[in-house]
This record gives C-alpha cells, sequence and structure tokens, in this order.
C-alpha cells in the first residue's frame, strides 16, 4: 500500500504498546518473588483446557451463551492474528502472504475461508454482546464505557476487513481488476472469493457505489483497519482489557496441584520481618508478581460476586471492585516499588553500614503511605470472606482472590492488631484448651465414653486413627455425628484408636484469621503427637481438620494420609463392609461443603453413599458441587458476628427449603450447625432433617 | 504513676477438678492468670495508656507457669516483671502473701497498686484488702472504673449492691477490681513475641530484704485441711407414655419420695 505510512504507523503503534508493557512487565518483576516455573506439561494442558478451551466461559451452564459469544470472539482473535501479520505486510508490499499461506498451499486457501466466516461469526458475536450490556443488563455486569468501545473496536475491526475484502472483490470481479489488485487464483482451488461467503455478501452492499468508490473503500477500510488495530493494542493495556494480553500467561501459571497458592508459613521469630512489618500483606509492594498479574487480569466479569455468599447476601465484599483498588494501589505506586527494588540490588553493593541505613531509610521513605486495610478496602470488606472458593472456581482467568485475602488478614492480625473482637473468645481457648469454644481440654473425649474406643495412648496397634475435631468432640449436635461415625467403623471392622484429650484444634480458623502464631502452635503440637504415635492414616468428619491435616501440615513437616469420612464410608460399601438399606424417605438432597468439595476435590464419595440410602436418589440444589453455595461459616466466620446484610446460612437453608426434600445431608460440622439452625430460623426443623452422612449411615446399616 | 499490679497463677477453671485423699489431684491441670489479675492487669494498660503510668507486675511463686503470667503480663503491655520465688512460701495463705506485697511495695515507692478482687482458685478476696491494712493505705474494694484527677488523687467507681458508689482516694492506695472494669486484651502475637525476651526480676525473700519471720510470722494463720469434691449431680429421671398416668406418678413421688408437696 504505502510502506512509508505503514512503517510509520507500525512504529508509533508498538512504540506506544512496547513502552506500555515494558513498564508494566518491570513493575510485576519488582514484586515479590513466587516459583511458577515448574510442571510445564500440566501448564500446558491447563492453558489448553481453561484459555484456549474457553472451559469456564463455555463449560458453565449457567452462563453458557455469553460464554459461546466470549469464545467465539476469543477463538475469532485467535484466527485472526495471522490475517493481521499478513495485513502488515501488505502495507509494504501488494500482495504479501506469509509463508504457507499464499494462493500456492491449500493451508491458505482453508486459512482465508476459515478467517472470512470467523469475522462473520465475531461480528455476530459482538452485535450480541452489545445487546446483551445494553438490553439484557446481567447483574453481574458492570457497563463502562470501556466496555462499548471495545466492542465497537472489534467490530469495526471485523466491518474494516469485511469491506477490504468486498471492495477487492467487486473491484476485481465486477470491475474488471483495475490495477491488478492481488487476490488468491489457483487453477486448482479457483478463485479466493469462492471461499469468503462473508467477504461477498460484504461485497454485494457496496456494489452499487461504483469502481471509484470501492476503490476508495478497499484503501480507507485497510488504513481503518490497521489503525484501529493498533489503537486498541494499545488501549488493552489500559484498563480491564488487558485480560486480552494477560490472560494467556495468568493461566499458564496458575497454581497447580493444591486449587490456589498456599500461604507461606510465617517466621514469626524473624525480629526483622516485625520491623519492616512484613508478614502478612499491609501494604501493596508486598503483593507477588503472580498476584500482581491477577490484578492486571481481572477482567470485570463479575462471576466472582455473583457466585460470592457474602455479596449475595448484601455484605460489602464485591470482588472485582476489590481487585480494582487494588490495582489502582498497586499502579499509583508503580514507581516507587520499582525504585524500591533497584535500591534493594544496591545494598548488596554497598560496603558501609552507614551507607546501607541511608538506602534502607529510603526504601521505607517509598512505601506507600496507605495501609491496605483502611486506606484501600474496608475492613468490614476484608472480613467478609468465607474462603469459600466459589469465586476462584467460576474466575475464567484463575484469579486467586483467597490466599491474598488471608494474607491480608495475617496483615491485620499480626502487625494492625485489628480484627474482629468477637474472634478473642475463641482464639483464647485456643490457647489456653486447644478449641474454639474453651472448654477444658480434659472434655475432649467425654462423647466417647462407655463406647469403646481406644486411645492412641492406650493402643497404637490399629489401622487409622479417628480425628474428631473440636466440632465433633465439644459441640453437642455434632458429637451424636462422632458417636455415629464410631458406630459405622465398628461394624466394618476397622481398628481405629482416637487421640483423646491428646488431640487439639488443627488450628485451621486461625490461621484463616490471620492469626498465624496461634495456627503453628496448634499445627505443631498436633504433629508432634501423631508422630509420636507414628499414625499415617487418618479419618476426619471435618472438612476443615481434613483440609488443615492434609494440605497444611505439609509445610510443618507432618505428612499423613487424610480421609473424609465420606470417602471412608463409601470406600466400605464398596468393599462390602457396610451394607445400607434404601430407608430414606421423602426425598434427600445435599449440601457440598466448601472444604470438601472446592477445596479437596470430593464430590461424588458423598452422593454416591447418599444414592444407596434414598429410593429417590439425590435431589441437587441449584447451587452444587463446583458451584455449592457456602453455609457462611469457612475462613473462621463460624466464630464472628454476622450483622451485615442477610444471614447467609438463612439464604442457603431457604433454597434447600424450595428443593422440597425431607432431608438435607451434609459433611462438615460447621455446615451442619448453620443449615441446621438456618431451618430453625425458617420454622423447617420438624419437616427437613439435617443430618450429616455419617448419622444417615448408621441409621440406615442393614 | 507507678502502678504494682499483682497477679496469681490459678488453675485453668475450665478443667474438671479431682480430689483424692483429701488433695486436689495435679496431674492434667495447667495453669493460667487469674481471671480478675487479668483485669488488674488491664487496668493499669489502660492508665498506662491514658496516663503514661510506670506498670510493674508481681506475683508469689515458683516454676514455668508463673513465669508464664507474668510473660502473659508483659504480652499484655506490662513492662516491669517481679516474681517472688521462695521455697518457705510453698502454702501461703492471704496473710502471708499480702506481707510479701507489702515488702515488694515497699522497696518500689508505687503510687497505685490494682488487684484482682479474688483468685478463681481460693475465692478469699483477701489479699488486696490485708496489703492495704498492713501498707496503712485506703482501699477501694470492687472497683469497676478508675480515673487519675492529678498526681495524687484519683477516683474510682464501686460497685455495691444498690448502685455504684463513686469514691475519691488520694495516693497511694490500693484498689481491688471487678471483671466489670474492663474486657482485658488478649496477648498479640508482637506482644507474645517480645514477651519471650523480657526480663524477670526474680527475687527470694532475702533479696527482698525479709526473713522468713518477717513474712510468716509465728506460723500461717490459716491452713487447708482438706479439699472435697463436690457430690456428682443425679441424673434426672424422664416420664414417657399417657399424660393422665404419668401426672398421677410424678405427683405420687414429689409427695412421697421428694416429699415436697
Amino acid at each position: 500500500m504505502n510502506p512509508l505510512l505503514m512503517f510509520l504507523v507500525l512504529a508509533v503503534g508498538l512504540t506506544i504498546f512496547g513502552r506500555t508493557m515494558f513498564y508494566k512487565i518491570r513493575l510485576l518483576i519488582a514484586l515479590a518473588p513466587t516459583d511458577r516455573a515448574n510442571h510445564l506439561t500440566e501448564r500446558l494442558m491447563a492453558l489448553l483446557t481453561l484459555a484456549v478451551g474457553q472451559k469456564r466461559l463455555i463449560g458453565r451452564k449457567k452462563e453458557r451463551s455469553s460464554g459461546i459469544m466470549h469464545a467465539f470472539i476469543f477463538w475469532g482473535f485467535c484466527v485472526l492474528l495471522i490475517r493481521s501479520l499478513s495485513l502488515y505486510g501488505q502495507g509494504f508490499q501488494a500482495g504479501f502472504e506469509l509463508p504457507f499461506f499464499g494462493d500456492k498451499y491449500l493451508l491458505g486457501y482453508l486459512y482465508t475461508a476459515l478467517k472470512d466466516i470467523m469475522e462473520g461469526i465475531v461480528l455476530l458475536m459482538i452485535l450480541y454482546a452489545i445487546y446483551r450490556r445494553a438490553v439484557v443488563k446481567p447483574k453481574r455486569m458492570h457497563n463502562t464505557f470501556e466496555a462499548y468501545l471495545v466492542l465497537v473496536m472489534i467490530g469495526v475491526l471485523m466491518v474494516s476487513d469485511l469491506l477490504h475484502d468486498g471492495a477487492r472483490y467487486n473491484l476485481v470481479q465486477l470491475f474488471n481488476n483495475p490495477g491488478h489488485i492481488h487476490y488468491f487464483n489457483n487453477p486448482e482451488y479457483g478463485s479466493e472469493f469462492l471461499w469468503t461467503p462473508v467477504s461477498v455478501g460484504a461485497a454485494s452492499l457496496i456494489a452499487g457505489l461504483g469502481m471509484e468508490a470501492n476503490a476508495t473503500i478497499l484503501i480507507v477500510m485497510f488504513w481503518l483497519h490497521i489503525c484501529t488495530q493498533l489503537a486498541f493494542l494499545n488501549i488493552l493495556p489500559t484498563g480491564k482489557h488487558f485480560h486480552v494480553i494477560t490472560s494467556l500467561p495468568n493461566v499458564f501459571l496458575k497454581s497447580l496441584g493444591y486449587p490456589h497458592e498456599k500461604n507461606k508459613i510465617l517466621d514469626l521469630e524473624d525480629e526483622a520481618a516485625w520491623e519492616n512489618e512484613t508478614l502478612g500483606i499491609n501494604h501493596i509492594h508486598q503483593l507477588n508478581w503472580k498476584q500482581g498479574l491477577d490484578l492486571y487480569t481481572c477482567t470485570e466479569c463479575g462471576r466472582c460476586k455473583e457466585v460470592c455468599p457474602t455479596y449475595t447476601t448484601n455484605k460489602p465484599l464485591n470482588l472485582y471492585e476489590f481487585n480494582d483498588k487494588l490495582k489502582h494501589e498497586l499502579l499509583e505506586n508503580a514507581d516507587n516499588i520499582i525504585q524500591k527494588t533497584k535500591l534493594s540490588a544496591l545494598i548488596n553493593r554497598c560496603q558501609s553500614a552507614e551507607q546501607i541505613q541511608t538506602i534502607k531509610d529510603e526504601i521505607t521513605s517509598l512505601n506507600s503511605k496507605k495501609s491496605l486495610i483502611g486506606d484501600v478496602i474496608e475492613p468490614d470488606t476484608l472480613w467478609a470472606c468465607t474462603t469459600c472458593r466459589a469465586c476462584e472456581e467460576v474466575c475464567p482467568v484463575t484469579i486467586e482472590h483467597v490466599p491474598r485475602i488471608i494474607a491480608m488478614r495475617q496483615g491485620q492480625t499480626l502487625m494492625a492488631e485489628a480484627y474482629p473482637p468477637e474472634l478473642n473468645i475463641a482464639l483464647k481457648g485456643l490457647e489456653y484448651n486447644g478449641n474454639p469454644w474453651g472448654i477444658g481440654y480434659d472434655k475432649r473425649a467425654d462423647w466417647a465414653e462407655g463406647l469403646d474406643i481406644p486411645t492412641m495412648a492406650e493402643n497404637q496397634d490399629v489401622d487409622y486413627l479417628l480425628w474428631v475435631g473440636c466440632a465433633g468432640s465439644f459441640d453437642d449436635r455434632t458429637k451424636k455425628v462422632s458417636v455415629s461415625l464410631t458406630k459405622i467403623l465398628k461394624k466394618a471392622g476397622i481398628r481405629f484408636a482416637i487421640l483423646g484429650v491428646e488431640e487439639k484444634c488443627t488450628g485451621d480458623f486461625a490461621r484463616r484469621v490471620g492469626s498465624e502464631m496461634l495456627f503453628q502452635m496448634m499445627a505443631q503440637e498436633n504433629i508432634e503427637t501423631l508422630n509420636t504415635y507414628k499414625v499415617r492414616k487418618i479419618i476426619t468428619a471435618c472438612p476443615h481438620c481434613l483440609n488443615a491435616l492434609k494440605n497444611d501440615y505439609p509445610l510443618l513437616g507432618g505428612n499423613y494420609e487424610v480421609i473424609h469420612h465420606a470417602e471412608f464410608i463409601d470406600r466400605l460399601i464398596k468393599e462390602g463392609k457396610i451394607t445400607l438399606k434404601q430407608s430414606v424417605a421423602g426425598g434427600l438432597t445435599y449440601h457440598d461443603p466448601c472444604y470438601l468439595g472446592r477445596y479437596n476435590n470430593v464430590y461424588d464419595a458423598p452422593r454416591s453413599i447418599l444414592k444407596s440410602l434414598s429410593p429417590d436418589g439425590v435431589k441437587e440444589l441449584d447451587r452444587h458441587g463446583r458451584e455449592s453455595f457456602c453455609c457462611g461459616a469457612g475462613g473462621g466466620r463460624m466464630w464472628m458476628e454476622e450483622n451485615i446484610g442477610k444471614r447467609i446460612n438463612i439464604e442457603r437453608s431457604e433454597e434447600i427449603v424450595g428443593r422440597q426434600v425431607a432431608n438435607v445431608a451434609v459433611g462438615c460440622p460447621f455446615c451442619l450447625t448453620m443449615i441446621e439452625d438456618g431451618m430453625k430460623a425458617l420454622s423447617k426443623e420438624e419437616e427437613i432433617k439435617t443430618l450429616d452422612i455419617a448419622e444417615l449411615v448408621e441409621k440406615n446399616m442393614a | 504513676m507507678k502502678i504494682l499490679t499483682t497477679v496469681k497463677k490459678v488453675v485453668d477453671v475450665e478443667l474438671n477438678m479431682h480430689v483424692k485423699n483429701g488433695a486436689i489431684v495435679e496431674e492434667g491441670l495447667q495453669y493460667v492468670m487469674n481471671a480478675w489479675d487479668e483485669n488488674a492487669v488491664e487496668a493499669s494498660i489502660q492508665l498506662k495508656e491514658k496516663n503514661n503510668a510506670e506498670t510493674t507486675t508481681v506475683t508469689i511463686g515458683g516454676g514455668e507457669d508463673v513465669v508464664k503470667v507474668i510473660r502473659r503480663g508483659f504480652a499484655m503491655g506490662i513492662k516491669n516483671g517481679i516474681q517472688i520465688d521462695d521455697p518457705a512460701l510453698a502454702g501461703a495463705d492471704a496473710f502471708v502473701s499480702a506481707r510479701v506485697l507489702q515488702k515488694v511495695y515497699e522497696k518500689g515507692n508505687y503510687d497505685l497498686v490494682i488487684a484482682g478482687k479474688q483468685a478463681q482458685d481460693t475465692d478469699n478476696g483477701q489479699t488486696g484488702i490485708i496489703l492495704a491494712e498492713y501498707l496503712g493505705l485506703p482501699c477501694v474494694s470492687n472497683v469497676i472504673a478508675i480515673d487519675v484527677m492529678d498526681d495524687k488523687h484519683i477516683k474510682v467507681s464501686r460497685l455495691g449492691d444498690f448502685g455504684t458508689e463513686i469514691v475519691e482516694i488520694e495516693l497511694p492506695a490500693v484498689v481491688t477490681v471487678d471483671v466489670a472494669i474492663n474486657v482485658p486484651r488478649l496477648p498479640q502475637t508482637r506482644g507474645i513475641m517480645t514477651a519471650k525476651k523480657m526480663p524477670i526480676q526474680v527475687m527470694n525473700l532475702a533479696a527482698l530484704g525479709a526473713s522468713h519471720a518477717d513474712v510468716v510470722g509465728a506460723g500461717l494463720k490459716s491452713n487447708i485441711i482438706e479439699f472435697i469434691a463436690p457430690e456428682a449431680r443425679k441424673t434426672g429421671r424422664k416420664f414417657e407414655g399417657d399424660a393422665a398416668k404419668v401426672t398421677a406418678e410424678v405427683v405420687g413421688l414429689l409427695v412421697n419420695e421428694a416429699k415436697v408437696l
């Protein structure tokens, strides 16, 4: 077309883009380190399914139409990348084609056809997206000028390319190819235009304008396309559409194994950490680079808030707003953060203590003046989270909200010493008696009196340790679950023991409210006890205990094979060690506990058991499985007041009531308390029985 | 203002107490800071925060549990800790303890003594008051609020049966506090970490400048002879079935067996 103009346009567009990206990447590098350079095959698989396959967009029934819309726009973009490169080439030299994409190759034709159809589809999708935003207005969406601008720009990109090709078609076919415009024409595959129905359609719209007009359109559309594309590229990093660039790396670099990054074990003896306030996250520069990338990537799609138990019950936690505020704080402090890293590197090269001190002072002075909690995020927002992970499970770009929230809570609890004061009772109970109720530790095994259950101290010659947990030991309602479970184990002939008064809280809730010291204290004492008895296999009825024992304790050197009672009972049924009667009448539903499902991926075993119990099978709740709705007690919320908005357990109980069943099964002592309390509040406790899986099994064993 | 806060190690009352041969079974017991003393510590820290008072806790006894109690005070915000550890003080009653505390007071030139109004283990409620008597200082017990008026005077609120009494006292003085005075803070991690390294001034009677005779005198004025465990509550009886029959049966039992009707 015009090599000089092409060069200028590309040079300006790419230079500005390069500068922006360089700065953004430099900021990420300046943040705290975290290791993601591992397990490349698994990462590639995640990339293929979640990003390329758009799993969380088209995989969710509730969001399928918008998911398909997005997926096609994304795939369209991928296809059009190649087209863009050849267009740049054509700017320099007419008829430029990428290697193997010219008209000598079938690939060139196939690609041309694919590109043509994709442009048509993307255009339709854009129209649907605009209609959805402007007319349907789904609740989770948050309409901005930027959103419309980007949609219009994508539309312009499609229209301009289609009209460019359309004009080309008209000039070649109708106006006898003046100036010998390049097009594919291979005797074997025919004319290019036989392969491009959408462009030909576009051509018919402008055919009547005459040759000169078509010639003008050809040129105008070419430059419009190129300029829009480069403008688009430069708009992306400035807002939520940065995800177009960052989501692929963000998904590729996601946490593997455990569903999100495990919070580090903090070294509480480290005096420098106390002095520099580096325990937990208190200031924006303490984020690690992946957390920074998460903030860049947040698309503000609002899926997180739509599934969030706190947002849906009118609490102030709105996750995308949370991300947005952190992102702005990050960007406001970007220069200082980059400067801090430079200075830190300088310290190592300094000789004199005086120089080092000067630099240290300078580094401190570069810290954001804003405390993340209080100045950027409201305390009620931080403490609302139940750590249920519903948000993380639906996030299409795998943003990890929860570890960041826990680290910020650590900062609040350890550094600012500011946390909901009602937690003190539970924390003191943990400190004195190893349970959040604060009941004398000597009463921990009272529930087992007369049941002939050995303690490890009495008999270590067993196959399993039954980890009872605080609720199973001290809460009157949950003690019944403990009794049921032991009866099942005995009936199946399992050789097991309990720790009795030697068991302590796993520290799960302490960790989730940021009280790292109490968590470590509990964990270390428990690990010592477990290791003394050489415990290897643990059964537990509490998913919070399960998660702590299985996923947190290895960080402190405690490695055990931990299994939830639902999985264990399911195994016993399959091995024929216990048989069940299908005698649960009146319909049965199941409430998935977050720490069993989303944290530990146990969804099938409870359902398999329940199907053996109820002749009608399991009537699933609307929100179930990966998208189950929290009972409201996770993340230490069990021990905090719930004063804002509707109570989460009521919201969930109403959903269960709406399912018209006589029984709701749970697999977690906190869920049991919350759902049963919800039923009581709704005066439904007689009609709908809230029972643990173990209770249902014990009552219906043949 | 210099404040001396007396703290005591008591058995954790959440635990079941067992008695064997007239003595408490020590095995399995754990010890914590007396709850009323936590209020006393909190009150002195609040005076430190508000009025820049210098805070010191004193406790009597030896062993790790006593040290833990002092460190808890540090972690809450107390600046100095004194431990009076002397084998001669084994079995000390309120009189002996008050005498020891008197010696501590006299060495330190304090303006105010804050004590818990009683201890959870013995529930005597005497030590603070006897200490005031020994020192010849004004004493207000059952205090639920302390306000500093000036260097020499404080105003305290005292909970009585029929309302609150507000008393102005001249310093130095002794007050014993009720749980209603405040909600003791939970020691936080930073405080606990710092407390681990803070020095405790450990003294025996000689170091305190007192002799056995000074504090114990001719002998203990009181002596625990025996502990008796309370009788376990009998389990209730459950009546089920026809309401009329059950009513007749229950009334019969109330008349003949319980003899209450």
